[in-house]
C-alpha cells in the first residue's frame, strides 16, 4: 500500500470531474447529419403539403400526373368526393364505423339499383337497417343533397367499383331522376323566390334533413348516447341568443366532430355535426341561420 | 478549444428546423385555428384574485368558478379575448342552452355580471380597445351596460 502513496498527487482528495469541450468532429458531423436531412426534406417533403407523399416534390407535380379526362379522372373525382363528404364516417376503406356508419364494401345496399342507392345521399337514412347480416339502428343525414348530379354519380359510381364492390358506374342522368323522385315536394325555383328568407332557411331546413337530428322545427334531438349534452343532440331554438349570424354561418360551415362525453370513459357519440360548408350553398346557409334566428320563442327575455 | 459557439448556433438551426416543422406541420383536428386559441387561453392563470371585488361580485365568482368548470377550463374564459357585454351575454347563453347545463337564467345572469365586472377592472385596456372600435351607438350601450352592472354592486 505504502508505494502507492506517490502514484498521485493526494490519494485522499476528493475526485473532481474535469471540463473537456466537445470534440470537432461531432459537431461537424452533426452538422453535416443536420445539413443532409435538410437536403432529404428539400427533396422528400412536399414543403410539407399534406397531398404530397413520395416520390413528388410538388403539389403541382402530383397535379400533373392525375388523369385529366376519361373513366380515369371520373373515379378520381369520385374518390375526392368520397373522402370529403362520405368517409369521415364510412371510412377511407369503405368498413364503416362501430356505432357510427354501417360499412359500404360489401354492401347489399350499394348493389341494388342506381336509383334506391341514390335515395339515402339524396334524402337520408333512419332507423333500423340490415347490412351483411347486422342490424344498424343510426341517422344518416342527406349528406348528397347539396352535391351536383356529375358529383353524386362520380361518388356512387367510385363506393360501387372499390373495395370489391362490382356493381358498375351510375350516371348523372340517373342521379337527376332520382333526386326528381326524392325531391317531390321541394319548393320550385319559382316558388323559392316568392318566399320570405325565413320560409326558405325552413325549406333548407328540411332539404338537408337537419330535422333528423335536431327535431321537427328544431325543437330537441335524437337521443346521442353518452354526449354531454344530456345525451340528446341539441335543440337550436335558443341559437339567436348565442351566436351572431356570421358565427352560427360558420359553425354550421365546418361542423363539430368532436362532441364531449357525459362520462370521459364511455364510448364515443354516435352523431355529432357534420362538416355542412361543401355541401349547403351559401345562400342556403344565410336562409337557414335566419330560419334558426326565427324560432327563439316569444317574449322570453333573460334580462341580460 | 472553447465549442460553445458551434453548439449555440446548432441548437439554434435545430430549434428553427423543428419550429418551422411544428407551423408548417398541417393539424389534425377540423378547425386547427380554433383549437390554438383557446389552447392558448386555457395555458393562462387558471384563477382570478377577486380580494378588491365586493362581495356579491365575489360570490358570483365563485358560481362562475362551479358552472362555466363542468364542462372546460376555467381558464378558458379568464384569459380569452372577450370583454365586451355582448361578447359575454352571447357566450353565456350559448354555454346555458346547452343541454344539460344545469344554468338557470339567474344563474346565467350573475355569472354574465361578474364577467362584464371582471372584463371592466381586470381586462380594462382591451375592453376601452373594443369599445373605441364601436359605433357612437353600440359604443354607448356597451358602457350604459357596464355601468348597470357597476352601479348594481359598487352600491352594496
Amino acid at each position: 500500500m505504502s508505494d502507492e502513496v506517490n502514484c498521485c498527487q493526494n490519494p485522499d482528495a476528493e475526485p473532481t470531474a474535469s471540463h473537456a469541450p466537445v470534440p470537432v468532429w461531432i459537431i461537424v458531423l452533426t452538422l453535416v447529419l443536420l445539413f443532409l436531412g435538410a437536403v432529404y426534406f428539400d427533396h422528400h417533403s412536399g414543403w410539407f403539403d399534406k397531398q404530397v407523399y413520395a416520390p413528388y416534390v410538388t403539389a403541382e407535380e402530383l397535379a400533373f400526373y392525375q388523369p385529366k379526362s376519361g373513366a380515369a379522372a371520373v373515379a378520381a373525382h369520385g374518390k375526392a368526393v368520397y373522402e370529403t363528404v362520405c368517409g369521415l364516417c364510412h371510412g377511407s376503406d369503405g368498413l364503416g364505423k362501430p356505432n357510427q356508419a354501417p360499412p359500404l364494401a360489401g354492401s347489399e345496399w350499394v348493389a341494388k339499383d342506381a336509383a334506391s342507392l341514390a335515395r339515402v345521399p339524396l334524402a337520408g337514412l333512419n332507423g333500423s337497417i340490415q347490412v351483411e347480416g347486422h342490424e344498424w339502428n343510426l341517422a344518416m343525414a342527406p349528406m348528397g343533397a347539396g352535391l351536383s348530379d356529375a358529383d353524386l354519380a362520380a361518388v356512387l359510381s367510385y363506393i360501387r367499383t372499390s373495395w370489391g364492390n362490382n356493381s358498375g358506374a351510375v350516371s348523372a342522368d340517373e342521379m337527376k331522376a332520382a333526386r326528381a323522385a326524392v325531391s317531390g315536394n321541394a319548393p320550385s325555383v319559382e316558388e323559392l323566390a316568392k318566399m320570405t328568407p325565413v320560409e326558405r332557411g325552413h325549406a333548407v331546413f328540411q332539404k338537408y334533413g337537419c330535422f333528423q337530428c335536431h327535431g321537427q322545427n328544431a325543437r330537441g334531438g335524437v337521443s346521442n348516447l353518452n354526449a354531454k349534452t344530456a345525451e340528446q343532440v341539441p335543440s337550436l331554438i335558443y341559437v339567436a341568443d348565442g351566436y351572431t349570424k356570421a358565427e352560427l354561418i360558420a359553425f354550421i360551415s365546418r361542423g363539430e366532430r368532436n362532441i364531449p362525453r357525459k362520462n370521459p370513459a364511455g364510448p364515443e357519440p354516435p352523431h355529432f355535426m357534420p362538416k355542412w360548408g361543401p355541401v349547403i350553398s351559401t345562400n342556403e346557409l344565410s336562409d337557414l341561420a335566419d330560419f334558426l334566428f326565427s324560432l327563439k320563442p316569444k317574449g322570453e327575455n333573460l334580462g341580460f | 478549444m472553447n465549442a460553445k459557439y458551434p453548439m449555440i448556433l446548432l441548437g439554434a438551426a435545430a430549434f428553427a428546423l423543428f419550429g418551422a416543422r411544428v407551423m408548417l406541420a398541417d393539424d389534425q383536428p377540423l378547425d386547427a385555428e380554433t383549437k390554438a386559441r383557446i389552447d392558448k387561453y386555457e395555458q393562462g392563470p387558471a384563477t382570478i384574485d377577486v380580494s378588491k371585488y365586493p362581495q356579491t361580485i365575489q360570490d358570483d365568482y365563485e358560481l362562475f368558478s362551479q358552472k362555466c368548470s363542468q364542462c372546460h377550463k376555467l381558464s378558458r374564459p379568464i384569459n380569452s379575448d372577450y370583454a365586451a357585454p355582448d361578447e359575454w351575454s352571447r357566450y353565456v347563453k350559448r354555454m346555458m342552452h346547452k343541454p344539460g347545463s344545469g344554468i338557470d337564467a339567474s344563474d346565467g345572469k350573475k355569472i354574465y355580471e361578474f364577467l362584464v365586472y371582471d372584463s371592466s377592472v381586470r381586462k380594462k385596456a382591451m375592453l376601452d380597445g373594443k369599445l373605441a372600435k364601436m359605433s357612437t351607438d353600440d359604443k354607448a350601450a356597451a358602457e350604459a351596460k357596464i355601468k348597470e352592472v357597476h352601479d348594481k354592486y359598487d352600491n352594496q
